[in-house]
């Protein structure tokens, strides 16, 4: 008789094809010798059962029952009732991740019975009703694909099922066994979802390939003073530096870390509260990032003295960090030149050297207004305060900041005419923010009522990435890629790999094409035509990366530009197959 | 009730600076009417144009915004409508922290600007655009049983997510084709208008 379900150990590592990516990375870590929380899977081969006649295939329900039988060994906790209650998180993952499929559902398990054994365990009533509130958020959101609006602490769980069932027209099982089950079913229903068939159409995955389930148990940070939660960096993710960064919260959960709650305190504070997991915690982070060749951003749980790893993935740079990283992981021999080279964008290279202001420069100048960085970068122009006028002075040339009290769709035009946009009102997801982000604008909001746009008819300079407005136009650096020493390395390796040569403007010979002076030049759908017989080309739509790979697919063998790394990377990217980065994830909270 | 002139004026008043096609586009009038409207808006000294796009002048802008009251008094009075876009807000308020995780990244507790170089983790963003789209599909319905011709939203905001899951990123939040943030402020605009409700950051 085959088996549906298989425990995640790490006793053996089964095929992605069978237990998915998310649960083939929770097998991975368990087999590296990794505690993370127990968890067993549903393989696809019962999802391909399921889509026959949409029910369970015989079998699968006892084994869900065993799974969690196990899952209740192994924690020494109950599903379903007190004194130690367990509750699971239940996530798809097919062995290729697509769009559509069933998004993560936490804190299955809690009821009302549960909420209050969960309350006396963690003496801690108010997270035991924010788990079981969020629970029921989460069902309604993903399981039922309904919004039942915001539901209230002050309701009980009866009202959030009613609500619940007048917006979906749903009933939620009162069984925690049948909600398991439900979410299991909608898991296996997401596998055909309008998404997951188009995509899978559009790039030609089976259809009959299924997705498994991941049934994990939740750890809780917040039971006492020998618990906690935090994430950390096996290298400095801002800076660099090779030491190892983060930051750790005592006796808390996940959330009060997001929500602000508290504030986290260094990674180092761990070691006096909980000196075996922070030196376990080390010992990890160093054994997944030379497994994964890369540095690790690591989500991790301490439960009563355990450590828990939740989720390690590649860790997010920034410019700085990138450069760093990849030239001292390139020294120690950890990766190779090919690797290196792929560890920093073309985007990244040239932010770091985008013009700035100097050093201490805002020390000396005078802030006319601050707000927050919405957007980075470095506009300097007069001041206007309408949109049209914006238009209007750039198209004579003139370089304008335009200041708002908020901006709407009506000033497109005018954002996209100026160097910089300020506003009076707003934060960071308003529109004038998101807009001047997608324009690639400098932006500062939220300079507070009647502060920017009195600034109408002044000369100032924005700084973006730090939220100033600053008096008058400063000067500017522009950082010399042949100054850096990180930037000079790498170039020298990126020459001898790149399929193109990077001609500096003025030595451009006098057969080469300059785009900026070709009617269209600029246009990236032209280019395959205009480049027909060229050698040597620069400007237009060579500025863009997509430009550069058609060049490098045309047969260019030269391009005339600056600065250079960013032209080589890009090149080298264009006839480079995209790297495989095979990370070992798994989370309890995304 | 608005007549199609009205409305074409409307429609630019929403895309402030768009071609015939544009403007058809979003009110789901027929794309030579349109032209037709809006030349005629041109010969009236109601608009201006230049090369192929319109824009409205100042006077008409205040006239079209004054006979909102008028054109709209059903909807305005329409109490399911009008629910339909209280929670049309809630779902706007998830959309628009959706879209600056898309454009901005966490790194060591420092938000920097996504370069889009990490495809698995834009991937992971569009997906939950196309959960977020689910959940505003419903109400964009009720929307839409209040006036149909804000249908045509649903299919523009689902044409954009259809690119973007395809691959083509650029239909996520840019500002310069009718991607799914473009397409979603421009219905919020028309919402806003057509209900006489207030822009809120």
């Amino acid at each position: 008789m085959t088996r549906w379900t298989m425990k995640l150990d790490g006793a053996d590592l089964p095929d992605k094809a069978l237990i998915g990516g998310k649960g083939w990375s929770v097998a991975r870590m368990a087999s590296l010798g990794l505690t993370v929380p127990p968890a067993f899977v549903i393989t696809t081969k019962a999802c391909a059962a399921y889509q026959d006649g949409k029910t369970f295939p015989d079998g699968l329900q006892a084994e869900i029952a065993e799974g969690i039988s196990w899952l209740e060994e192994e924690t020494g906790r109950t599903y379903g009732a007190g004194p130690s209650p367990l509750l699971v998180s239940v996530r798809s993952g097919a062995a290729i991740s697509m769009p559509g499929m069933m998004d993560t559902v936490l804190n299955m398990g809690i009821t009302p019975v549960t909420e209050t054994a969960l309350a006396t365990e963690c003496d801690d009533p108010g997270f035991a009703r924010d788990t079981h509130r969020r629970f029921h958020e989460l069902y309604a959101h993903i399981v039922l694909k309904t919004d039942a609006g915001n539901l209230s602490n002050d309701d009980t769980a009866e009202d959030w099922a009613a609500a619940i069932r007048g917006a979906s027209g749903s009933e939620l099982p009162a069984d925690p066994v049948e909600r398991l089950h439900a979410a299991v079913r909608a898991v296996f229903e997401s596998w055909d979802s309008r998404r997951a068939k188009r995509y899978r159409k559009h790039h030609g995955i089976p259809d009959d390939l299924g997705t498994a389930v991941v049934v994990q148990a939740m750890v809780f940070g917040n039971m006492g003073s020998t618990s906690g939660t935090g994430v950390m960096f096996s290298r400095n993710p801002v800076d660099g530096d090779p030491a190892p960064y983060g930051e750790f919260l005592a006796n808390a959960q996940g959330e009060d870390v997001v929500s602000g709650k508290f504030t986290p305190r260094p990674l180092d504070t761990m070691k006096d509260v909980l000196p075996d997991a922070h030196a376990q915690l080390l010992k990890a982070a160093r054994r997944l990032e030379i497994e994964n060749g890369d540095v690790q951003d690591i989500e991790f749980t301490v439960q009563d003295g355990t450590l828990y790893l939740l989720q390690s993935r590649a860790a997010k740079r920034a410019p700085e960090a990138a450069l760093k990283i990849a030239c001292d992981m390139l020294d120690e021999g950890a990766i190779d030149e090919v690797t290196a080279l792929s560890r920093i964008t073309p985007d990244q290279v040239r932010s770091l050297l985008a013009p700035r202001l100097p050093e201490r420069a805002t020390e000396t100048a005078e802030v006319l207004a601050r707000g927050e960085a919405a957007s980075p970068g470095i506009g300097i122009g007069l001041v206007v305060t309408d949109s049209d006028d914006a238009e209007r002075s750039a198209n004579n040339g003139a370089a304008v900041i335009l200041a708002r009290e908020t901006t709407s769709p009506d000033d497109l035009h005018g954002m996209i005419a100026a160097m910089a946009v300020i506003t009076e009102r707003g934060g960071s997801t308003s529109h004038a923010a998101v807009v001047s982000r997608a324009l690639g604008v400098p932006c500062v909001t939220g300079c507070g009522d009647g502060s920017v746009t009195a600034l109408k008819g002044q000369t100032v300079t924005v700084d973006g990435a730090n939220g100033l407005i600053l008096k008058g136009a400063l000067p500017v650096q522009e950082p010399d890629e042949t100054a850096l020493a990180g930037l000079v390395k790498l170039t020298r390796i990126a020459e001898r790999m790149s399929p193109v040569k990077v001609i500096l403007p003025e030595n451009a010979p006098s057969n080469a094409l300059d785009l900026n002076r070709i009617d269209g030049g600029s246009e990236i759908q032209r280019l395959p035509d205009l480049l027909k017989g060229a050698q040597i080309a620069g400007g237009g739509a060579l500025s863009d990366d997509k430009g550069i790979a058609i060049a490098v697919q045309a047969g260019v063998t030269a391009i005339v530009g600056r600065p250079r790394l960013p032209i080589l990377l890009a090149a080298i990217r264009a006839g480079a197959v995209t790297e495989d980065r095979e990370t070992v994830a798994v989370s309890a909270t995304d | 009730m608005m007549k199609d002139p009205q409305l074409a004026l409307h429609g630019l008043a929403i895309k402030k600076h768009g071609s015939a096609a544009e403007v058809a586009a979003i009110t789901g009038l027929d794309a030579t009417a349109t032209e037709q409207h809006l030349n005629a808006a041109v010969d009236s000294g109601r608009a201006m144009k230049s090369g192929d796009k319109y824009m409205l002048k100042p006077a008409a802008q205040v006239a079209l915004k004054m006979g909102y009251g008028r054109d709209f008094a059903g909807q305005r009075s329409d109490e399911a409508l009008q629910k339909a876009y209280d929670d049309f807000e809630r779902v706007n308020e998830q959309l628009k922290s959706l879209i600056t995780e898309w454009q901005t990244i966490e790194v060591g507790g420092k938000s920097m600007p996504n370069d889009h170089s990490d495809a698995e983790h834009d991937q992971k963003i569009i997906d939950r655009l196309g959960d977020l789209h689910e959940r505003a599909e419903p109400i964009l319905d009720r929307l839409a049983a209040g006036l149909p011709r804000l249908g045509v939203w649903k299919d523009l905001l689902l044409a954009a997510l259809e690119k973007a899951e395809d691959g083509d990123i650029a239909w996520v939040s840019d500002a310069t084709c009718i991607s799914y943030h473009t397409a979603w402020f421009e219905m919020h605009e028309d919402l806003i208008r057509v209900l006489g409700r207030e822009r809120l950051e």
